[in-house]
C-alpha cells in the first residue's frame, strides 16, 4: 500500500471506530485505576482482575447461555478479587504493590488452569459456546456530522465505557462520596479528623476500581473478541495505570490518554502494511508517559526548591 | 456546673512516657481558658483525649454534668467539642468550602450542592468579618487564612467548645491580633474556648482563667488577671535541682563557628529563623534555651547540612561552609548528635559496627580501593564499645535490638570519637535515665576540655545552666538573649526570655553582651 | 550493674537466635503453606490429586534430563534474583529487570549473529555487552528517580515495555533470516553460546557464571564501600543523608549495577538456553525474579537456593501437567500464594512484637 492509501485508511471511519473499540478496555481499567489512585491505594492488580473477569464471563455465559449472566459473574469475580486485595493490604498490612503483582500472577495462572481443567484446552476457550454482549444501533448518532458512522454500531460496552467517564467524573467531583474518597487519598489524617472512615472508603474505592476493571475485562472476551485467550489482557492493566498518570489523575485526562494508547495500538496494526514496523508506534504512548512524568517532576521541583 | 470536667485523667504511652498523670481539669461555659506548659507537659495529649483522638487509660470526662465516652472525633463533635490542631489538617488541593464542609456536605438529589455549600460558608465568613474567598484553593491561602478555615471547620459543626492548639504559632502579630478579636466574638456568642499556648503574654491578653501543666500534672489554676508572670513561669518550669559539680572555667580558644544572618523559611512559607547570628569558640559550650518549636531544631539541622537556609552564612574554622552538604561539613570537623535519634541517628537494621562507620567508611583506615577492611571496622567497633560503654555481646548485633540508652551511646561513640571541632548536641539526654544523663554530661565536658566548640540545644534548663559557658535564648526564630554567665541568672529570668516576655536590646545590631 | 547487663546480653542473644530462625523458617513455612493451598486446589480439579502432586514434588529429580532442566531454569532465575536483590537492598522499587533482560538478550544476539569474533572472545563480548546495556538502561529510571523524584515503579514498568518492543522490532526486522515466515533467528554460532558444562545434559556454563555472579554480588553488597552505601540508604535514607552518604548517587548506582545481572539474564536465555533469539524469550521471567529475591530476603547468598526452590516448582508443574493432566498453571497459583504470604507482614508482626522490645526505643516527645 502506498503512503497515501495508508493515510486515507487511518483517517477512515473504520479506523476511528476501531480506535474506540480498542480504547474501551483500557479506558475502563484506567478509570478503575484512577479511582483507586485518588483514594491513595493504587490498584496494581487491574491486569489480573481484567483477565479473571474475561475468563469468568466467558465460562458463565457459556454455561448459562446468557451474556448478561456472564457479565454479572465477571463483576462478582472482580469484586471478590478487589475486596481480597483490599483486605490483605488494609487489614494484614501487606505491601500494596507486591500483593497486586501476586494477584496478577494468580489470575494469569488461575485462569489458564481453570480453562484447562474445564475444557482441556490451554490456549483458548474456543470449545465453549460463550455469548457476547450485544451491539447497539443508535440511529440518532448517525446524524452527527462527520463522526456519525464512527460513533454508531458499537458494542454496548463501548458506549458504557465512554459514558463511564462522565459518570466517574460526576461521582468524584459532584458527590459527597467522591469528595470523601479524594480527601482520603490526599490527606488521610485530615479526613479522619472530621470523622470520615478512611478504611471503609478505601475498601469502597478498591471495590469500584475492581468492578470497572472487570467491565473492561468482560468486554475483551465478550465483545471485542468472542473467546478467552490465555493472558489476553496483554498488559492493558498496566497501560491503564500509565494512562492515569499521563492524564494527570483526572477523568478527562485519563480518557484522552487512554485514547492515545488505543490509537497507537490500532495504528500499529495498520502500519504493518507499510514498511514501518508497528513496534515504533506501540512504543509511543510509553515513551510519552515517561517524558510526561519527567516534565511533571521538573515543573514540581522548580516550584518548590527548598529541601535537599 | 462546669461545661467540661475531666477527672483523674491518666495516659501512659506504650514507650513508658506518662503524658497525663491523674489530671483534673475543668472549663466553665463562656470562658476563654488558657492551658499552658512546656512541651511534653501533657497539654496536647489532654486535649486530644477530650477530642477523641486518644483514649485515656483512666479517668472520666463529664460534659454538661453527664459522664460521656469520647471514642472518636465524631463523638466529640456530637458533644459540641471541636479542635483546631497545631498542624492544620486541611487538604491543600480542595477549596475552602470543600474543606470546611468535609463530611457534612449539603446534598441535592444525591449530588453535592455546591452553590448551597458556598452560600453557607460565605455567610459564616461574613459573620466573623473575615475576608476569605470560599472558592479559593486552600493551597493558595496564607497561613493565617488557613487557620481561620480550620476554625470555621470546627464552628460549622455546631461546636460550643473550641480547642485551639498553639494557634498563634503560625501567625504574624497582626494575624494574632485578628485571631483574638475573633475569639472574643465567639465568646460573645456564647462559645467556650480552650487555648493551648506557651506564650505567657497571650494568656494575659485573651484568657479568663489559666491552668498550668508540668510533666503530666496540673500544677494549678487561677484567674488570668490574678496570675503574675513570675508565678506562671515558676509553675511552668518547676524547681531546679542544683548540682554541686563544678567544672573548670572556660578558656575559650580561637573562633570555630561563626553564624551570620541566618534566616530560614520552611515549605509552608513560615519564617522559622530570623537573622540569627552568633559565634562559638574552641573549648566552650554555647547553650541554646527555648521552648521547642522556636527554631532551635531547624537551626541545628541547617548547621549540620540537613537543610538549606534561605539566607545567611556559616563559617567553620575560617572556611565558608557549603549549605546542605553533610559530608563536606562533617569533613570540615562537624559532629552532630541528632534530636530524633531513631530517624536520623542510626539505621536500626544494620549492626553496631556498620552504624559506627557511617561517616568515615571511606577513610583509608576502613576501606581501600572500594573494599571494606572488616578487621579494622570490627576493631574500631570493639574499641568504641569499650570506651563508650555500649552494652552488647558483639559488634555485629543489629542496633535495633539495643535499648534506648545503648542506642544513644552508639550515636555518641560515633560522633565523639573523632574529636570534632564543632559538636552539635540536640536534646542529647532526652529520655535517658539519671545515670545515662550523667555520662553524657561527662562526655560533653570532656570534649570541651579537648578544645571542641559545642552547641547544646536542650529543653532542660538545669542541664543548660550546668553545662553552658554562655547561654542564648531563642524565641520565635530569633536570639532574644545571650548570657555570658548562665549561673548568674535565675531560672525565672531565663523563662521570661523563653516565653517572649523580655528581650535584650541589640547593640549595633548585634548582641554584644555575648561576645567575650 | 552486672545483673542488668547479663539480662540485656541474654535478651539480645534470644533476639538473635529468633531472628536467625526466622530467616529460614519464614520462607519455608511460606512455601509449605502455599503448597498446601495448591494441594487443596488440586483435590478439586483432578481425579488423581495425589499422583499429580507427587509428580509436582518429585518430578524434577526423577530423571537426569529433568534435573538438568531444573538447574538450567534456576540459573536464569539466579541472575534475576540477584538483580532484584541489589536494587531492593537500596529500597528502590525498580522492576526494570524484565526490560534489561530483553535488551541484554538482544545485544547478545547482535554480537552473536552480526559480529564474528574468534573463539572465546565472541562469547565474552556478547556477555559483556549484555551486561553493559543492562546497566546503561538502568540509568534512565535511576536519573529520573534520583534527580527528579519520579517514581521508579511507574518509570520502570513503562521502560520495560519499550525495551520489549524494541527487542521485537530488531528481531523481526533485522536479525531474523530475511524473508523468513517465522519469528526467530538462526542459531547462534557456537563461539557465542554457553557450552555444556556436563556433556550430555542441559547444564551449561551459565551455571558457574551465575554462581560467580552470586559471589560477586555478595561481595559487592557486604564487602565493598559501594555496597555499604547502598545498604545504609536502603536501611534508613535519612540516616544515610545525615551521615553524609550521597543519596542521589547511591540510588543511581543501585539501579545501574542491578542492570548487570539483569542484562546477563537475557544473554543467558539467548546464548545459553535457546541459543537463538525468539519472540517470547522471557515469558514474564523478569517478574518471577522478584519472588526469588523476596524468598532470599534480598541476600545474594540465599538467591541460588531460592532460585532452585522456585524453579523446582516451575519444572515440577510442567511435569505434573504432562503426566497427570493437571495444568502447570497451578504452579502460578502456588507462586502467587507465596508472595501473598511473604508480604502479609502482619502475620509475622505478632511474633515479632513479643521478642523485639521496642518500647524503650521511642524516647518521649
Amino acid at each position: 500500500m502506498s503512503e497515501n492509501e495508508v493515510l486515507r485508511a487511518i483517517l477512515s471511519p473504520a479506523f476511528l471506530a476501531s480506535v474506540l473499540r480498542v480504547t474501551t478496555p483500557i479506558l475502563l481499567a484506567a478509570l478503575g485505576g484512577l479511582v483507586s489512585e485518588l483514594a491513595g491505594v493504587i490498584n496494581i492488580a487491574l491486569e489480573g482482575i481484567m483477565l479473571t473477569a474475561a475468563f469468568v464471563g466467558v465460562v458463565i455465559s457459556a454455561y448459562t447461555q446468557s451474556a448478561w449472566a456472564g457479565l454479572a459473574a465477571a463483576l462478582a469475580a472482580s469484586a471478590i478479587l478487589a475486596l481480597g486485595l483490599a483486605f490483605l493490604h488494609l487489614e494484614l498490612k501487606a505491601d500494596l504493590i507486591l500483593t497486586g503483582l501476586a494477584f496478577n500472577l494468580l489470575a494469569s495462572g488461575g485462569t489458564v488452569f481453570a480453562l484447562y481443567s474445564l475444557t482441556g484446552d490451554k490456549g483458548t476457550s474456543a470449545k465453549l459456546a460463550s455469548r457476547v454482549m450485544p451491539t447497539v444501533d443508535v440511529p440518532l448518532l448517525e446524524a452527527v456530522p462527520i463522526l456519525g458512522p464512527v460513533l454508531n454500531h458499537h458494542n454496548v460496552m463501548v458506549y458504557a465505557a465512554f459514558l463511564m467517564v462522565g459518570v466517574i467524573a460526576l461521582l468524584l467531583y459532584h458527590t459527597p462520596w467522591g469528595i470523601h474518597v479524594r480527601a482520603v487519598g490526599a490527606h488521610p489524617e485530615a479526613a479522619a479528623s472530621v470523622g470520615l472512615n478512611v478504611r471503609a472508603l478505601r475498601y469502597q474505592a478498591l471495590l469500584l476500581s475492581g468492578l470497572l476493571a472487570g467491565l473492561g475485562g468482560a468486554y475483551m472476551s465478550m465483545g471485542y473478541l468472542q473467546i478467552f485467550q490465555r493472558d489476553m489482557t496483554a498488559g492493558r492493566g498496566f497501560i491503564a495505570l500509565a494512562a492515569v498518570f499521563m492524564g494527570g489523575r483526572h477523568p478527562l485526562g485519563t480518557m484522552l490518554a487512554a485514547l492515545l494508547f488505543g490509537a497507537a495500538d490500532t495504528l500499529a496494526s495498520q502500519l504493518g502494511n507499510l514498511r514501518i514496523p508497528p513496534q515504533w508506534v506501540q512504543m509511543i504512548p510509553y515513551v510519552a508517559t515517561v517524558m510526561a512524568l519527567a516534565v511533571y517532576a521538573i515543573v514540581q521541583q522548580a516550584a518548590a526548591r527548598r529541601y535537599l | 456546673m462546669p461545661f467540661v470536667e475531666m477527672r483523674g485523667i491518666t495516659k501512659v504511652y506504650p514507650n513508658g512516657v506518662v503524658a497525663n498523670d491523674r489530671v483534673n481539669f475543668e472549663v466553665e461555659a463562656g470562658e476563654v481558658h488558657a492551658l499552658i506548659g512546656e512541651n511534653g507537659a501533657g497539654k496536647t495529649t489532654l486535649m486530644k483525649i477530650l477530642y477523641g483522638l486518644e483514649r485515656p487509660d483512666a479517668g472520666e470526662i463529664r460534659v454538661r454534668g453527664a459522664t460521656v465516652q469520647i471514642r472518636s472525633p465524631l463523638d466529640a463533635i456530637r458533644l459540641g467539642i471541636g479542635m483546631v490542631h497545631q498542624n492544620l489538617l486541611l487538604i491543600p488541593e480542595f477549596t475552602v468550602t470543600e474543606n470546611i464542609l468535609l463530611g457534612m456536605e449539603p446534598r441535592r438529589w444525591g449530588l453535592w450542592d455546591r452553590p448551597a455549600a458556598v452560600r453557607t460558608v460565605r455567610a459564616m465568613i461574613e459573620r466573623y468579618g473575615w475576608k476569605i474567598d470560599p472558592e479559593a484553593r486552600v493551597a493558595n491561602l496564607s497561613v493565617g487564612a488557613r487557620q481561620r478555615v480550620e476554625i470555621l471547620k470546627a464552628l460549622c459543626r455546631g461546636v460550643d467548645l473550641l480547642i485551639l492548639d498553639e494557634p498563634t504559632a503560625l501567625l504574624t502579630p497582626q494575624e494574632t491580633h485578628e485571631l483574638f478579636r475573633s475569639i472574643r466574638d465567639l465568646v460573645r456568642e456564647g462559645k467556650t474556648v480552650i487555648f493551648i499556648t506557651h506564650k505567657l503574654r497571650e494568656v494575659k491578653a485573651i484568657g479568663d482563667r489559666v491552668t498550668v501543666m508540668r510533666q503530666g500534672r496540673v500544677v494549678g489554676t487561677l484567674p488570668a488577671a490574678e496570675a503574675s508572670e513570675e508565678q506562671l513561669v515558676a509553675w511552668m518550669l518547676g524547681r531546679w535541682v542544683s548540682t554541686t559539680r563544678e567544672h573548670p572555667p572556660a578558656r575559650p580558644g580561637p573562633l570555630v563557628l561563626s553564624v551570620e544572618g541566618l534566616s530560614y523559611i520552611n515549605e509552608e512559607g513560615r519564617q522559622i529563623l530570623r537573622n540569627v547570628s552568633f559565634e562559638i569558640r574552641a573549648g566552650e559550650i554555647l547553650g541554646i534555651a527555648g521552648v521547642e518549636g522556636n527554631g532551635q531544631s531547624e537551626l541545628v539541622e541547617i548547621l549540620a547540612g540537613l537543610r538549606r537556609p534561605t539566607a545567611g552564612e556559616i563559617w567553620l574554622n575560617g572556611q565558608r561552609l557549603p549549605p546542605g552538604n553533610p559530608r563536606r561539613i562533617r569533613q570540615a570537623g562537624l559532629a552532630h548528635i541528632p534530636e530524633d535519634r531513631l530517624r536520623n541517628g542510626v539505621a536500626l537494621s544494620l549492626s553496631i559496627a556498620e552504624n559506627l562507620i557511617a561517616d568515615r567508611y571511606f577513610n583509608p583506615s576502613f576501606s581501600r580501593g572500594g573494599w571494606l577492611d572488616r578487621g579494622a571496622i570490627r576493631r574500631h567497633a570493639s574499641a568504641l564499645m569499650r570506651a563508650f560503654d555500649i552494652r552488647a555481646p558483639d559488634p555485629e548485633v543489629p542496633v535495633g535490638a539495643l535499648s534506648g540508652g545503648n542506642i544513644q551511646r552508639v550515636i555518641l561513640a560515633r560522633e565523639l570519637s573523632q574529636g570534632p571541632l564543632l559538636l552539635l548536641a540536640a536534646q542529647p539526654t532526652r529520655g535517658l535515665d539519671v545515670g545515662a544523663t550523667e555520662a553524657v554530661h561527662q562526655l560533653l565536658l570532656q570534649q570541651r576540655s579537648q578544645g571542641a566548640a559545642i552547641l547544646l540545644v536542650s529543653s532542660d534548663l538545669s542541664e543548660l545552666q550546668e553545662l553552658s559557658d554562655r547561654l542564648a535564648v531563642m524565641h520565635n526564630g530569633e536570639i532574644v538573649a545571650l548570657f555570658p554567665d548562665p549561673r548568674q541568672i535565675s531560672e525565672e529570668e531565663i523563662g521570661l526570655y523563653m516565653l517572649g516576655l523580655k528581650r535584650q536590646p541589640l547593640i549595633n545590631g548585634k548582641m554584644e553582651a555575648g561576645r567575650l | 550493674m552486672l545483673t542488668g547487663e547479663a539480662m540485656e546480653a541474654s535478651r539480645i542473644q534470644r533476639l538473635r537466635r529468633y531472628q536467625a530462625w526466622l530467616e529460614v523458617a519464614r520462607p519455608l513455612t511460606t512455601v509449605i503453606a502455599a503448597l498446601g493451598v495448591g494441594f487443596l486446589v488440586t483435590l478439586l480439579v483432578s481425579s488423581r490429586p495425589l499422583q499429580a502432586y507427587i509428580a509436582l514434588l518429585t518430578g524434577p529429580v526423577s530423571t537426569p534430563a529433568r534435573l538438568g532442566t531444573w538447574i538450567e531454569d534456576a540459573t536464569g532465575l539466579i541472575w534475576l534474583g540477584l538483580a532484584f536483590a541489589i536494587v531492593f537492598q537500596a529500597r528502590q522499587f525498580s522492576l526494570l529487570a524484565e526490560g534489561q533482560l530483553h535488551l541484554g538478550a538482544l545485544v547478545a544476539g547482535i554480537v552473536a549473529l552480526r559480529m564474528p569474533l574468534p573463539g572465546v572472545l565472541h562469547l565474552i563480548v556478547a556477555l559483556g555487552s549484555a551486561a553493559c546495556v543492562g546497566s546503561l538502561y538502568g540509568l534512565i529510571p535511576g536519573v529520573l528517580k534520583a534527580y527528579l523524584g519520579v517514581s521508579e515503579l511507574v518509570a520502570s514498568l513503562m521502560l520495560n515495555v519499550i525495551a520489549q518492543r524494541f527487542y521485537e522490532l530488531l528481531l523481526t526486522y533485522w536479525l531474523k533470516p530475511p524473508g523468513a515466515g517465522y519469528n526467530w533467528t538462526d542459531p547462534f554460532p557456537l563461539t557465542a553460546t554457553l557450552g555444556a558444562l556436563i556433556p550430555g545434559t542441559r547444564i551449561n556454563m551459565g551455571l558457574p557464571l551465575a554462581l560467580a555472579g552470586t559471589v560477586l554480588a555478595w561481595l559487592l553488597l557486604y564487602r565493598s564501600t559501594l555496597g555499604y552505601e547502598l545498604r545504609v540508604v536502603g536501611a534508613n535514607p535519612e540516616f544515610a543523608h545525615y551521615a553524609g552518604i550521597p543519596l542521589r548517587r547511591t540510588i543511581l548506582i543501585a539501579m545501574v549495577v542491578s542492570g548487570i545481572p539483569a542484562g546477563l539474564a537475557g544473554a543467558y536465555l539467548a546464548a545459553g538456553i535457546h541459543q537463538r533469539l525468539i519472540l517470547n524469550i522471557s515469558l514474564g521471567l523478569g517478574f518471577e525474579g522478584i519472588v526469588v529475591a523476596l524468598l532470599a530476603r534480598n541476600n545474594p547468598a540465599l538467591v541460588p537456593f531460592a532460585a532452585l526452590l522456585y524453579s523446582y516448582l516451575r519444572i515440577g508443574g510442567d511435569i505434573m501437567e504432562r503426566t497427570a493432566a493437571v495444568g502447570s498453571d497451578l504452579v502460578r497459583l502456588i507462586q502467587a500464594t507465596i508472595i501473598l504470604f511473604l508480604t502479609a507482614e502482619a502475620l509475622f508482626e505478632i511474633f515479632r512484637r513479643r521478642v523485639f522490645r521496642r518500647e524503650d526505643l521511642h524516647v518521649g516527645k
